[in-house]
């Protein structure tokens, strides 16, 4: 008789127990593991013929790995890691972060919710959230409204020439764009703030498939 | 511990001692036991090669986990004295 998964299952019972350990301290994970090694080992000694079964069997009698994690973090003291849960702090930023930026985005900062790189994105996408969207667009029309206009006005007070001379008249294709511009440009900061949300949910949720 | 009072022993060893007696369930519970036992230095480790099969770690008291054995013994006494105690205070009335 052969056990022709013996390695597969134990190198994958290891795994698992490593992943389950991974927020202990190394030393304590390392000599967990060892012990489990050297323990898997001492018991396929002990079989006479070996088959998948009794690997299986010598697997179950050890234990889930998550029951053996969790008796090492009671034996040692250590607090399991409590899954962040978002609240109030992840829903003032995401409304602030668009409409009050300075504020929002330090809240954004300061919550733990949010990977480095999302932090970063919701920064810079666009900076200044809806302020900087209407700074940048006082900025736009300042430059882009290049005409002057001039008005004549007559002794007795009446206008006698009132006219505007415009720049060169944009294209359809360059008003189209810019129209597209102006509505990515004003939609941007609450897409950011959806995205955010969305990365919020997922953080979470990955959290707890490691739980 | 009383497993290893008169001779080191190793964790399989200890396994299969307790697994006798019933007490034992998931066996890989005991090997954080084993470590909070070395770390609170009440017994010690050493790896000794074996003519059957791999290296083991075999465990040891110390005297300081002599002496937390003799206090825990004591104390267990008195409890199981006070546990019959009332068992038979029980079935007396």
């Amino acid at each position: 008789m052969t056990a022709p998964h013996a390695d597969q299952l134990i190198d994958g019972y290891l795994a698992r127990l490593r992943v389950a350990a991974a927020d202990l301290p190394a030393s304590v994970r390392d000599e967990l593991i060892e012990d489990m090694r050297a323990h898997i080992a001492e018991a396929r000694t002990r079989e006479p013929d070996e088959t998948d079964a009794t690997v299986l069997n010598i697997l179950d009698r050890l234990g889930e790995p998550a029951v053996v994690v969790a008796e090492t973090r009671e034996r040692l003291g250590l607090r399991a890691p409590m899954p962040y849960r978002p609240g109030l702090l992840e829903i003032a930023t995401l409304i602030l972060v668009p409409f009050f930026w300075p504020i929002g985005v330090i809240l954004l900062w300061m919550s733990p919710a949010w990977h480095w790189r999302d932090k970063v994105i919701g920064t810079l996408i666009p900076p200044g959230g809806y302020m900087g969207v209407a700074l940048f667009g006082v900025m736009f029309a300042t430059v882009h409204t290049g005409g002057s206009c001039v008005t004549v006005i007559e002794g007795t007070g009446q206008a006698i020439q009132n006219g505007c001379q415009t720049a060169t008249g944009p294209s359809a294709l360059a008003t189209a764009l810019s129209i597209v511009a102006a509505i990515l440009i004003y939609t941007l900061p609450l897409i950011t703030a959806g995205y955010l949300g969305l990365r919020l949910r997922w953080g979470r949720r990955t959290q707890l498939a490691l739980g | 511990m009383a497993l290893i009072v008169k001779t080191p022993r190793y964790a399989f060893d200890l396994i299969e001692a307790l697994g006798k007696t019933g007490l034992l369930t998931t066996e890989g519970t005991l090997y954080p036991l084993l470590s909070r036992l070395r770390r609170d230095g009440l017994v010690k480790t050493e790896w000794r090669e074996s003519t059957d099969g791999p290296p083991r770690r075999y465990y040891e008291l110390t005297p300081e986990g002599r002496r937390a054995l003799t206090a825990f013994k004591n104390e267990w006494t008195s409890f199981r004295g006070a546990v019959d105690g009332i068992l038979q205070e029980g079935i007396k009335s």
